[in-house]
């Protein structure tokens, strides 16, 4: 810091360091355990007005890191913010200290006990599973006094069963992840087991359009792109399809949607961004209207507004804006509810080719990797083989009902959505 | 490093143990529209140890190597707790070997101020067609030094630089947004990114006129693919199911997946070559100390073979390839491709689009992916093909086919191999980006199914 303050008006240093193990099973059995101890610091100067930035793992190079991060800083950005002093923040639950003391041997169990479990139902599949505990502990500190770390934990557990039959491959995933330890072995073998059981019967749809059910694991697939809508950088850049759309309507009223960091114990919460902003319940669609962009300093600077405290960075990348839990509110309608509505539609729980289509504009195309066939009120079966196209804001002011159970798929808290139409090509 | 790795090594009891370390500096600009986003220098300094017991294995990364001995001590510990079916490893000669970088520019010679210019005259380019809105420009050069030990006596020391170039040019017209994308590299210098003007205005060039073309009604239709998309078919359609791992300890897959099976007609060869040199998935030895070698997946339209750790090679009683790598020092090496490619037939590129009465001809990529029976993959742009002849230019429409179906539905080969590469890569397991490289001629498949509005 000091080495920097010589020649920078302003300093941010940001270091973690972070510790994690992970069990792996593969066709059934745990094949091994891995862990890392990891650790990184990040150094931001403004210099005569402009930014620059470098990063290092190890101590014995921070010579080498005030130098690049000067040079870099005669050619950076302008700088649009200054660092943030101290203020108040709030505590927001994201640390369970429990979670450093489970045994590797207790971890090893629980993915055991998932795998026993669907291999009981299903013996002729194949299991790979995942656990995952990670403790975080990050600091930042700036030239303007702001001095802050925190830690933070993570327990995840995601189980993969496979089936390779000749013309009938069938993959099931399903993951759970959390601050605190839970327990989810039953939980995940009953996911898997239900839809591998509705699964066994092929199902045929003939090309057209249907009502669709997203289960909450198929709906990062339309929200990604709504993340990229209301992304303070690409409406800033005047690629966002949502520009000029705030205070409208961009989706069904039955949709309302939050950022929010202070979520107890959700994987993307924290007490601070990472420009040390204190976290905070961002509204961002408010039944049906959209409410605010998410910024970071720099880019809300260029916009002459405010941060949303959505800075999101590691140590060896600046701070750019990036939504931090995105909660979807649940409505009020199961989704037995939604199947027993629907004449002849579709479920879609996981798709391929996710990504891959015009996301700035909402499109999309993919494959059904594991989709549902709903005839009369009824699941009949698997549909296979077929494309589903769309686009994304088409589906969500389309909304038909908005489901009662919602679950965390990473950190997109929803639940299933019911939309009126979907175009299936076969 | 040699003395002090083998030196812990030797004091060791594991049946194997092997110790990796990589010093890598990397600089990175990265320009969107007109403003430069970030400009930055990271240096980033760690290493692994990977054990294996009886059953399994153990793995333990980090950045402070002076900790490296009581590491190894803890990874032998957990090494012991996988049961079951024992792990062997295919028999390789311990290589003693350094390998010094293969480069004409040092990227390291050349001032950040000079990169700059460089990066904002193609950003420029980006910028210059009519209605573009906005560009993505990524520079990375990076300075590698790779290390590996094991306990069988290996020490290979590999240097190298690799530098990638994305450019990505985005239109806008009302609701209407489009973009086209160039990426440049390799493992290489500085070179590899010098003079790409031409390839700015091409992405540029192509994002404006996006504008104008139609959306794709979804069917089923006969669909002529470029270069680029025929190495992204290679890579998605193809060469992930020949990755051994997926396949050795799952007899039923196995059995759909013996060596000799008829995938497609004899003008067909899907091949994986990381000892070409310069591409983005070029290396000498892999991340086991492994020989790296050119294998051929698909010979005349049959499995030909697989690409496999020694692990997978140990268990499947064929030769190991070289195929196990990993994205950097926190990972453990996992079988992967390098540079697939799908090699030339006889015809031309204008014979094969002359023969479609009524098709589409699909160029550049987005990405791809594939669950191992299902694959798709998404181009960039494409055009109608009526009696012989490009009529309507088309977008945002996305291939998709059965993996085990699609190969026999190729009709016709070109005779005109390009490679790419640039940033990004391929992902498997959480690891990603790995650098790769994906090719091919102009391929036509007949009856191939298309998601569009």
């Amino acid at each position: 810091m000091e080495m920097a303050l010589r020649e920078a008006e302003g300093v941010e240093i940001y270091q973690e360091e972070f510790e994690n193990t992970t069990v792996s099973f593969e066709s059934n059995r745990l094949k091994s355990v891995e862990s890392s101890f990891g650790q990184g610091i990040g150094l931001r100067v403004i210099k005569n007005g402009k930014i620059g930035f470098s990063s290092a793992t190890n101590n014995e190079d921070l010579d080498l890191l005030v130098k690049s991060a000067l040079e870099a800083a005669s050619f950076g950005q302008h700088a649009y913010f200054k660092f943030p002093g101290k203020s108040h923040i709030p505590e927001v639950k994201c640390f369970d200290p429990s979670i450093l003391s489970i045994p590797v041997e207790e971890m090893v169990e629980e993915g055991e006990e998932a795998i026993k479990l669907i291999l009981k139902e299903f013996p002729d599949f194949r299991c790979e599973a995942e656990l995952n505990k990670t403790i975080t502990k990050t600091s930042i500190i700036n030239s303007s006094g702001l001095r802050f770390s925190y830690n933070k934990s993570l327990y995840s557990f995601s189980v993969y069963t496979f089936l390779a039959q000749e013309g009938n491959f069938l993959g099931v995933e399903e993951e759970e992840s959390s601050c605190q330890h839970r327990k989810w072995s039953n939980l995940l073998a009953k996911r898997v087991i239900d839809k591998i059981k509705f699964a066994q019967k092929k199902a045929d749809i003939q090309t057209g359009t249907y009502p669709v059910i997203f289960t909450p694991k198929a709906m990062p697939l339309l929200l990604s792109s709504l993340k990229m809508g209301i992304n303070g950088k690409l409406v800033q850049k005047k690629i966002s399809p949502l520009s000029s759309k705030l205070g409208q309507k961009i989706t069904s009223q039955l949709i309302s949607i939050f950022d929010d960091a202070t979520f107890p114990y959700a994987s993307a919460s924290s007490p601070i961004d990472g420009e040390g902003i204190p976290s905070r319940k961002n509204p961002i669609v408010e039944k049906g209207i959209l409410n605010s962009f998410i910024y970071d300093l720099q880019t809300a600077g260029l916009m002459k507004t405010e941060t949303t405290a959505n800075a999101a960075r590691d140590y060896d990348t600046p701070p750019s804006p990036s939504t931090t839990n995105l909660i979807i509110e649940p409505g009020d309608v199961s989704l037995e509810e939604m199947i027993k509505d629907t004449e002849e539609g579709l479920i879609v729980d996981q798709v391929i080719g996710a990504g891959q289509s015009n996301m700035l504009m909402g499109e999309f195309s993919v494959n059904l990797d594991l989709g549902f066939k709903i005839k009369k009120g009824k699941v009949v079966g698997r549909v296979k083989d077929i494309m589903a196209t769309g686009n994304v804001y088409d589906l969500l002011n389309s909304t038909i009902a908005v489901g009662r159970e919602a679950k965390f798929v990473e950190s997109i808290y929803t639940p299933p959505i019911y939309f009126a139409k979907i175009n299936i090509s076969g | 490093m040699r003395s002090y790795f083998l030196s812990v090594l030797e004091k060791i009891h594991a049946e194997y143990a092997e110790i990796r370390y990589e010093e890598v500096v990397f600089t990175h600009l990265h320009f969107v529209g007109k403003e430069l986003e970030s400009i930055e220098t990271s240096i980033e300094k760690g290493g692994n140890v990977r054990v294996k017991g009886k059953a399994g294995w153990s793995f333990i990364s980090f950045n402070k190597i002076d900790n490296l001995s009581s590491y190894l001590t803890e990874a032998i510990k957990k090494a012991s707790l996988p049961r079951g079916d024992p792990v062997k490893l295919a028999p390789v000669l311990p290589q003693v070997k350094t390998v010094a970088a293969t480069f004409k520019k040092d990227p390291r010679k050349i001032t950040l101020e000079e990169k700059y210019y460089l990066c904002s005259r193609y950003n420029r380019i980006l910028l210059s067609a009519p209605e573009v809105q906005t560009s993505d420009l990524k520079y990375t050069d990076s300075h590698i030094m790779k290390y590996f030990a094991n306990s069988e006596g290996a020490y290979i020391q590999q240097e190298r630089f690799h530098i990638a170039l994305g450019m990505t040019s985005v239109a806008r017209r009302g609701d209407n947004i489009q973009s086209a994308h160039e990426g440049v590299g390799g493992v290489g210098g500085y070179e590899l990114v010098e003079n790409q003007e031409e390839k700015a205005e091409r992405a540029a060039k192509r994002a404006s006129e996006l504008l104008d073309a139609e959306p794709l009604p979804g069917g089923k239709y006969t669909v002529v693919i470029d270069p680029k998309l025929s190495g992204v078919f290679a890579h998605e359609a193809f060469g992930h199911l020949s990755e051994a791992d997926f396949v050795y300890e799952n007899e039923k897959l196995l059995e759909i997946m013996r060596i000799g099976r008829r995938f497609g007609s004899e003008i067909l060869n899907i091949i994986d070559d990381p000892t070409i040199p310069g591409e983005g998935g070029s290396y000498l030895y892999d991340d086991e100390g492994v020989p790296s070698r050119k294998t051929y997946l698909i010979r005349k339209g049959k499995l030909a073979g697989r690409l496999h750790s020694r692990e997978t090679a140990a268990k499947m009683g064929e030769n190991p390839t070289g195929n196990a790598r990993a994205i950097s020092y926190e990972y453990p090496p996992i079988v992967r491709m390098s540079n697939t490619y799908i090699a030339p037939g006889e015809k031309s590129k204008e014979e094969i689009i002359s023969e479609v009465k009524d098709g589409i001809y699909a160029c550049g990529f987005r990405g791809g992916q594939t669950n191992l029976e299902m694959f798709t993959f998404a181009p960039e742009e494409g055009y109608k093909i009526k009696n012989g002849k490009l009529t309507t230019k088309i977008r945002d429409f996305n291939l998709t086919g059965n993996i085990f179906t699609i190969l026999s539905k190729i009709d016709a080969v070109g005779d005109d191999l390009i490679l790419f590469t640039g940033p990004g890569g391929c992902g498997k397991n959480g690891q990603s980006p790995l650098p790769v490289s994906t090719g091919g001629p102009h391929i036509r498949i007949k009856n191939l199914l298309v998601g569009g509005k």
